[in-house]
C-alpha cells in the first residue's frame, strides 16, 4: 500500500505556521486547531444553553444540567463529599475528552486524543495531581499505601513490588487505553474506507455498510473512554484520601 | 506511525496546555457555577412549592375540621332550641288555660250571684204581691180593711203551720 493511502496518514501533524520560543517549535497544527475547537464547542455550549438560567429548562439546558448532573453523581459515588472540590478538574478532564472524541468523529477532522503524547499529559497531570494530593492528606504514611494488610508477612517482598509497579503504571495505562482506542478505531474505519475504494463493482456496499455500524460504534467508544477517564480519575482521587 | 515522532511532542503539549487550562478556568469560574445556581434554584423552588402545599393542606384539614364543628354544634343548638320552644310553648297554653278557667270561674261566680239576687228579688215581690192581693180580695170580697202588718203576721203564721 502506498504511503499516501496509510491508514496511519489521518494521524500526521500538519502544521499551519511555523512559530518557534527559543529552540522549542509550539507551532498551531491541526492538532491545536481541534484542541481549540474542542474548547470552543464546550465553552460556548455550557454558557449559551445555561444563559437563559431557566427554571424550567429548554432542551438544550437539560443537555448541560445532565451533563453537570452525571459527573457530579460519579464523582460523589467514588469519592463522597471530598470530591466536590475536584469536580471543576474531572468535569474538564471528561468533558475536553468526550468532545475530543466527538471532534474526531467528524470527518477530516483531526483526533487528537489518539495521539498518545496528549492522553499521557492528561494522565500524567491525573497521576501527579492524585500523588501530591495523597501525601497532603497523610504525610509520609501515604506509603502504607504499598502495604496489604491482612497478609502473610512472608508475601510482603512480592506484594510491594507489584503495588509500587502497579500505582506506577497508572498513567500508562490510562493514557494507552484512551490513545490505542481511538488509534484501532480510526484506523480500523480508514481500512474499511480503503476497502470501499478498492473493492470491484458493488461489493464495495459491503464494507461501507461496515463502516456505518463502526461509526456507531466509534461513537459509543468515544463516549465511554471519556467516561473511563473520568472514572478513573475520580478513583484515584478516592484513592488519596482513603489508603486500604 | 506519527504519534512517536517527537518533532510535534513539544508543540502539542503547549497546546494542549493553552486549550485546557482555558477549559478548566473557564468552567470553574463561569460555566459550572452558572448550572450550579439553577440547580440549586430549582431544588430551592421545589422544597418552597412543597412545603406551601403542605402548610396550605393542614389550614384545608383545619378549615374542615371548623367546618365540621360548627355544624355539629349548629345541630346540637337547634335540637336544643326545639326543645326549649316546645317547653316554653306548653308552658305558656298551660297558663293561658288556668287563666281562661279563673276568669271562667269569676264569671259563673257573678252570673250565679246575679241569678240569686234576682231569685231573692221576685221571691220577695212575689210576697209583696201575696199581700197586695190578699188586701185587695179581702177588701174587695169581704169590705174588711186589714193593715198590711196583719197580712203579714197572719202569712208567716200559716206558713208555720204549712211547714
Amino acid at each position: 500500500m502506498a504511503a499516501k493511502d496509510s491508514p496511519l496518514k489521518q494521524f500526521e501533524i500538519i502544521p499551519y505556521s511555523k512559530t518557534e520560543v527559543g529552540s522549542y517549535d509550539i507551532s498551531f497544527t491541526n492538532s491545536s486547531l481541534s484542541m481549540v475547537i474542542t474548547v470552543a464547542v464546550i465553552t460556548l455550549f455550557l454558557t449559551l444553553t445555561v444563559n437563559p438560567r431557566s427554571l424550567v429548562p429548554t432542551r438544550m439546558q437539560l443537555i448541560s444540567e445532565l451533563m453537570y448532573n452525571f459527573i457530579a453523581q460519579l464523582l460523589s459515588d467514588t469519592v463522597g463529599d471530598n470530591g466536590k472540590k475536584y469536580f471543576p478538574f474531572v468535569f474538564s478532564i471528561f468533558m475536553f475528552v468526550l468532545i475530543g472524541n466527538m471532534v474526531g468523529m467528524v470527518p477530516y477532522q483531526f483526533t487528537f486524543t489518539s495521539h498518545i503524547i496528549v492522553t499521557f499529559a492528561l494522565a500524567s497531570v491525573v497521576f501527579i495531581g492524585v500523588t501530591i494530593l495523597g501525601f497532603v492528606n497523610h504525610g509520609i504514611k501515604f506509603f502504607t499505601f504499598f502495604y496489604i494488610p491482612g497478609v502473610p508477612f512472608y508475601m510482603h517482598p512480592l506484594l510491594i513490588p507489584i503495588e509500587v509497579i502497579s500505582y506506577l503504571s497508572r498513567p500508562i495505562s490510562l493514557s494507552v487505553r484512551l490513545f490505542a482506542n481511538m488509534l484501532a478505531g480510526h484506523t480500523l474505519l480508514k481500512v474499511f474506507a480503503g476497502f470501499v475504494v478498492a473493492m470491484p463493482f458493488f461489493t464495495g456496499a459491503l464494507p461501507l455498510v461496515f463502516i456505518v455500524a463502526l461509526t456507531g460504534l466509534e461513537i459509543l467508544i468515544a463516549f465511554l473512554q471519556a467516561y473511563v477517564f473520568a472514572i478513573l480519575t475520580c478513583l484515584y482521587i478516592n484513592d488519596a484520601y482513603h489508603l486500604h | 506511525m506519527p504519534q512517536l515522532n517527537p518533532e510535534f511532542f513539544v508543540s502539542q503539549l503547549f497546546w494542549l496546555v493553552v486549550t485546557f487550562s482555558f477549559l478548566l478556568i473557564f468552567l470553574w469560574r463561569i460555566s459550572l457555577p452558572r448550572i450550579s445556581n439553577v440547580l440549586k434554584k430549582r431544588e430551592r423552588k421545589i422544597s418552597e412549592d412543597l412545603t406551601a402545599a403542605k402548610e396550605l393542606q393542614l389550614e384545608a384539614e383545619k378549615i374542615q375540621e371548623s367546618i365540621e364543628n360548627k355544624l355539629k354544634q349548629a345541630r346540637s343548638d337547634a335540637s336544643e332550641m326545639i326543645k326549649n320552644s316546645s317547653i316554653t310553648l306548653q308552658d305558656k297554653v298551660q297558663a293561658e288555660l288556668a287563666k281562661v278557667d279563673k276568669e271562667l270561674d269569676v264569671k259563673i261566680n257573678k252570673s250565679e250571684e246575679t241569678i240569686e239576687k234576682s231569685k231573692n228579688q221576685s221571691l220577695s215581690k212575689i210576697e209583696e204581691q201575696i199581700n197586695e192581693i190578699t188586701k185587695l180580695t179581702l177588701s174587695k170580697v169581704a169590705e174588711f180593711e186589714v193593715t198590711e202588718d196583719e197580712i203579714k203576721s197572719a202569712i208567716k203564721s200559716s206558713e208555720r203551720s204549712i211547714n
